[in-house]
C-alpha cells in the first residue's frame, strides 16, 4: 500500500509553460480515466493468464514497508474481531456476562490472562497511533525520509509502552 | 481548445511528494494543443477526468475527505468514550467503528481484487458484513450491558 502510494508520488504534476520545456511540450488527453486504463490492465493481464512479477518477495523489506502493512493488519485484525463479536452478540444465547464468568471460570491464569490483553491492546494501540501519523502524511507533514523513520520508532515505541501501560491497569 | 497545459514531472524534475500543498494540483486540465506541430514533437500523454461528469468527478476526493474526518471523529471518542460512557457513546461508538472499518476494508479490497464481477461480488459481501456487524453491535447496546460497559468489564478481570 506504502509502496503503490509512492510510486503514484512519482507521477506528480507540475505546472510549467510549453515553450519552456524541450523535452515534453505538446499535452493530449487520453479520453479514458485512471481507472478505466487499471481496470484494462487487470483485464487484459488476467485473459492472457500472465504471472504476476515478483515484488513483495524479492524487493528488500524496509521499517517503513513493515509498519505500513502492520498498519492494514492491525486494521483487519480490529475490524474482524469487532464483527466476530456483533455476530456473537446476534447468534450466541446467554448474555455477555454470562460468558465474561465463563472465561473467569476457566481460571486461565495471570499471565495467559496478561498476553491475551496485550494481545489486544496491541494492534489498538499500533493502529492509533500509526493512524495519527498517517493523519499527519494526509496534512503534508513528515514526507522526509528521515522523519518517516524517526515517526515511525515513536510510533511503535509508544504502542508498546501504551499496550503494557493497559496490560497492568 | 486551448487551456492551461499540465506536465508530468518525469519530463523535468524527480520525485514530488504525494500531497504536495499546490492549489494547482486539484485537477488535470486539459492540453494546449497546436495540431500542426504534434506530429513532430514528442507528445506527454495526460489524463483527462471530462470523462466524468459534475458529481462523479468529486465524489472520489469527497470520500477521501469523510474517511480521515471520521477518523479524527474516532479518535476523539476514546477519551470521551472513558470519561462519560453512556448509551449515546455506545450507539456512536457502534456507528463510527462500523464505518471505520468498512471504508478501510473497501480500500483494501480496492488495491487487491480485481475484475469486474470479482469487485462487485466481494463488495457485496463487504456490505452484507458491515451491515451484520453495525446490527450486531446496536443488538449488544440494546438488549445487554453496551460497548463501554463490556470494555470495562472485560479489562476488570
Amino acid at each position: 500500500c506504502f509502496l503503490f502510494f509512492r510510486t503514484f508520488a512519482r507521477r506528480g504534476v507540475c505546472l510549467s509553460k510549453p515553450h519552456y520545456n524541450a523535452l515534453c511540450r505538446h499535452v493530449a488527453p487520453m479520453g479514458s480515466t485512471a481507472k478505466e486504463e487499471m481496470d484494462k490492465f487487470w483485464s487484459k493481464n488476467t485473459r492472457l493468464n500472465r504471472p504476476v512479477s515478483p515484488h513483495v518477495t524479492i524487493y528488500k523489506w524496509s521499517v517503513p514497508m513493515m509498519m505500513s502493512i502492520t498498519h492494514r493488519g492491525t486494521g483487519i485484525a480490529l475490524s474482524g474481531a469487532i464483527s466476530a463479536f456483533a455476530v456473537a452478540a446476534l447468534v450466541l444465547p446467554g448474555n455477555y456476562s454470562y460468558y465474561l464468568d465463563l472465561i473467569h471460570s476457566l481460571s486461565v491464569g495471570p499471565y495467559l490472562i496478561g498476553l491475551a490483553k496485550f494481545g489486544i491492546a496491541f494492534p489498538l494501540s499500533y493502529h492509533t497511533y500509526n493512524g495519527i501519523r498517517h493523519l499527519c502524511w494526509d496534512i503534508g507533514k513528515g514526507f522526509k525520509i528521515p522523519d518517516v523513520y524517526r515517526t515511525g520508532y515513536i510510533v511503535l515505541g509508544l504502542s508498546i509502552i501504551t499496550s503494557l501501560a493497559l496490560v497492568v491497569m | 481548445m486551448a487551456a492551461i497545459v499540465r506536465l508530468s514531472s518525469m519530463c523535468r524534475r524527480g520525485v514530488k511528494p504525494l500531497f504536495y500543498q499546490s492549489p494547482l494540483l486539484s485537477r488535470p486540465v486539459a492540453a494546449l494543443q497546436r495540431d500542426h506541430e504534434q506530429q513532430h514533437l514528442p507528445t506527454a500523454r495526460i489524463h483527462s477526468s471530462q470523462a466524468l461528469h459534475g458529481s462523479d468527478a468529486k465524489a472520489a476526493s469527497r470520500h477521501w475527505t469523510a474517511e480521515r474526518v471520521l477518523s479524527v471523529v474516532l479518535l476523539a471518542m476514546g477519551p470521551v468514550a472513558y470519561f462519560s460512557p453512556g448509551p449515546v457513546v455506545d450507539y456512536s461508538l457502534a456507528a463510527a467503528l462500523t464505518l471505520h472499518g468498512h471504508w478501510g476494508l473497501g480500500q483494501v479490497l480496492t488495491d487487491y481484487v480485481h475484475g469486474e464481477t470479482k469487485v462487485k461480488i466481494a463488495s457485496a459481501g463487504l456490505f452484507v458484513l458491515s451491515t451484520v456487524t453495525f446490527a450486531g453491535l446496536c443488538y449488544f447496546n440494546y438488549n445487554d450491558v453496551g460497548i463501554c460497559k463490556a470494555v470495562a468489564l472485560l479489562w476488570s478481570k
